[in-house]
């Protein structure tokens, strides 16, 4: 039997980020020989080991095959992995680590509002000056793919390991493409984003590898995870609603789908007329509101832990993703 | 373990190759780890992709050269010959990340530097091309021409802002484009209207000079200092070349008509000059010297026993490679797409001047696909 690795980034927000995202759905992550360790467990199932990597070598290792699934940003797949589709999985976007990978040129540059206006800088450029604009970037590839779409060729990128911000100042770029959240970092130093220059936008992505070993026991590991995630995923975009309805018919029940989003997952009212549903949480009250008015009893809320359906939309994207 | 010396160049390249010094160029053999600078800053960045790249102790980025011409132009202008008119042939490896092919692969070619009889030297260019496919036994490839120059010629002579000159002129190449910036600019007058509006309206009609000044100080008054290598008096220029851009109505339907009607033009080059002839004086621009050149480089290639009949002269055609200046040509099966080659070529004038040259110094050159012309003469 063989054990299904997830690589789990090692330190920072994103670990904070990604072990509560685990915790959420029942899985804890565990370092049984202590904090220091690089190599951990999930309690209480078998059969799984977590690698503790950074968010670099997570990508590079779902690249290769040595791990089965792991954690990491959109921004580092699409960088680092050459035709990422063909090698990795997407599973799930997870709603934090979210940044934008941005093309941002100095404020004083009144003249360039679009990817067009810095196409015709860019050669205005090298015909005054003789040299090519650079472009200071850790995304090299990202911004090589994104500037030939755009038909920008007269530029130069200038590998820049940290505080990419501050090459325009520097003198060692004239402009940029780099991450950012709020853009403030950007706008502190003098920087704006080019109006259609936002090359990506990422967040922290649940990956699978597709090179890696995925033999019957990694995909039934992996199945009873993303199962679990699925199932407290879908709990967390509902409440349970609960009332007695005996007079509730199909209609009304459509017309709950329709006006609120509603999912009755056990079908309509039992025979003692009661009626559970599904709701998505600001809706709550404008359904409680329209059951009453339709005639039903007390209307009950209540947060729900885990909704296991008989589908699992997660481990069909894997399966489907992996391609057998 | 086996070790193998690495093979030799077939004796066929090796005789075609010693042909070319026969001719009076001279052999070379440029290293083959080259900085990866000038292949980057005059191929494009888009060619990093198919590069072998490494770094130096210093950190410097080096390459497996992915062709000859740049190297042999780097040791030319570090010679002392540099700047004088000198021929050079060479044969070697090159090496570029290609999908289902071989990533080292070998190329002949030959670079000529310094001559002044430019429409002489395209013409024997096109020549000892020609040499290398009947070297192979391939009698009748297929000659494809153009002339980058031509197209800057007319662009240069139309009335366009100076924005839409560069930007056609850049596009050339990239057909997609080019197609795009042609609707772009029919479309002009429908354009968003460009940021600071009440600048622009003030600024309207004002003397040139004055309103750089204006802009210049209001940039000043802000407290923006330029930052990013562009100076307060480049970015206020630009922006009302925008706006003088902004407020113009479209390109006149005449002008597109007529870059349309000039990329229409192909033939043989005899009956495409006075095509092209025609089109100028009906419309009025003068093609002046580049159409002179294209007419005496015809005439070059006649008096080299070249059918000219059988070349495939085409205004649209370019090599997709931002340092081609002039002529430029392709020799092919007649039914390969594109983009495989057997020899292509061209002139790059300004290449040496980019490459640090104090002096402008012509060039011309072409390279040869071994393998390819190998077995295209095999089949």
């Amino acid at each position: 039997m063989s054990t299904l690795v997830i690589a789990v980034p090692s330190k920072g927000r994103l670990q904070e980020n990604a072990h509560a995202f685990f915790a959420r759905a029942g899985l804890d992550l565990v370092k049984p020989r202590g904090v220091r360790d690089y190599r951990g467990a999930i309690a209480g199932l078998p059969g799984v080991e977590v690698a503790y990597l950074s968010a670099s070598e997570i990508t590079a290792a779902l690249a290769q095959g040595s791990v089965h699934i792991g954690i990491t940003g959109e921004d580092l797949v699409r960088e680092m992995i050459a035709d990422a589709d063909s090698r990795v999985v997407l599973i799930e976007g997870l709603g934090f680590g979210q940044a934008n990978v941005v093309v941002a040129v100095p404020q004083a540059w009144i003249d360039v509002r679009t990817m067009a206006d810095l196409d015709d800088v860019a050669t205005a450029f090298r015909i005054r000056h003789d040299r090519k604009m650079r472009v200071a970037t850790k995304y090299i590839n990202l911004t090589r793919g994104f500037f030939s779409g755009q038909g920008i060729t007269d530029y130069r990128i200038v590998e820049s390991a940290g505080a990419t911000e501050g090459a325009p100042a520097a003198g060692t770029a004239e402009l940029i493409v780099d991450i950012t959240t709020t853009g403030a970092t950007l706008i502190a130093n003098g920087l704006k984003v080019v109006d259609d220059g936002t090359i990506l936008r990422s967040q922290a992505h649940m990956v699978a590898s597709r090179g890696a070993i995925w033999d019957e026991s990694a995909r039934e590991t992996a199945r009873s995870i993303l199962d679990r995630i699925a199932a407290q995923a879908r709990a967390r975009s509902y409440r349970e609603v609960r009332t007695r309805f005996p007079g509730c018919n199909d209609a009304l029940l459509e017309q709950a789908r329709e006006r609120f989003g509603v999912a009755s997952p056990f079908g309509a009212p039992t025979s003692s007329g009661m009626l559970t549903l599904h709701c998505p949480p600001g809706a709550v009250y404008g359904l409680a509101s329209f059951l009453r008015e339709k005639g039903a009893d007390t209307v009950s809320v209540v947060e729900l832990e885990y909704v296991f359906s008989p589908d699992n939309p997660l481990f069909n994207r894997l399966t489907a993703g992996l391609g057998s | 373990m086996i070790i193998l010396n690495p093979p030799a160049p077939p004796e066929r390249a090796q005789s075609l190759v010693a042909a070319y010094e026969q001719a009076g160029y001279r052999r070379v053999e440029p290293a083959i780890l080259q900085p990866a600078e000038p292949f980057l800053d005059l191929s494009g960045e888009d060619i990093r992709r198919r590069m072998y790249l490494t770094t130096d102790a210093e950190g410097r980025e080096l390459c497996l050269r992915p062709d000859l011409t740049i190297p042999v132009s780097c040791d030319y202008l570090a010679s002392p010959g540099a700047g004088t008119p000198q021929g050079f042939c060479y044969l070697g490896p090159v090496f570029r990340n290609r999908t289902a092919a071989p990533p080292e692969f070998l190329q002949a070619g030959i670079e000529s530097f310094g001559r002044e009889d430019k429409a002489a030297a395209d013409a024997e260019m096109l020549a000892l091309g020609l040499e290398a496919t009947a070297h192979y036994g391939l009698a009748t490839p297929e000659i494809r021409m153009g002339d980058i120059a031509l197209f800057v010629s007319l662009i240069q002579g139309l009335d366009l802002a100076p924005a839409w000159k560069r930007r056609l002129i850049k596009d050339f190449d990239r057909k997609a484009s080019l197609a795009h910036d042609l609707d772009a600019l029919s479309l002009s007058a429908d354009r968003e209207r460009p940021e600071y509006q009440g600048v622009l309206a003030a600024l309207a009609g004002s003397d040139p000079h004055a309103a750089r000044a204006l802009v210049t100080d209001l940039l000043s008054i802000a407290g923006i200092s330029a930052v990013g290598g562009r100076s307060v008096a480049e970015i206020a220029e630009r922006f009302l070349e925008q706006a003088a851009l902004g407020s113009a109505s479209g390109l006149p339907q005449a002008a597109r008509g007529l870059i349309e009607r000039f990329l229409a033009i192909s033939g043989d080059p005899d009956s495409a000059a006075a095509e092209l002839r025609a089109l100028a004086s009906e419309a009025n621009v003068d093609l002046g010297p580049a159409l002179d050149m294209f007419e005496s480089r015809a005439g070059f290639l006649a008096a080299r026993g070249i059918d000219v009949s059988r070349i495939r002269f085409s205004t649209g055609f370019g090599r997709g490679l931002d340092y081609y200046t002039g002529f430029v040509f392709e020799l092919a099966e007649p039914s390969a797409k594109v983009g495989r080659p057997f020899v292509a070529g061209g002139r790059y004038d300004d290449l040496l001047s980019r490459l640090g040259a104090k002096q402008p110094i012509p060039a011309v050159g072409f390279a040869i696909w071994i393998e390819r012309v190998a077995n295209g003469g095999a089949a």
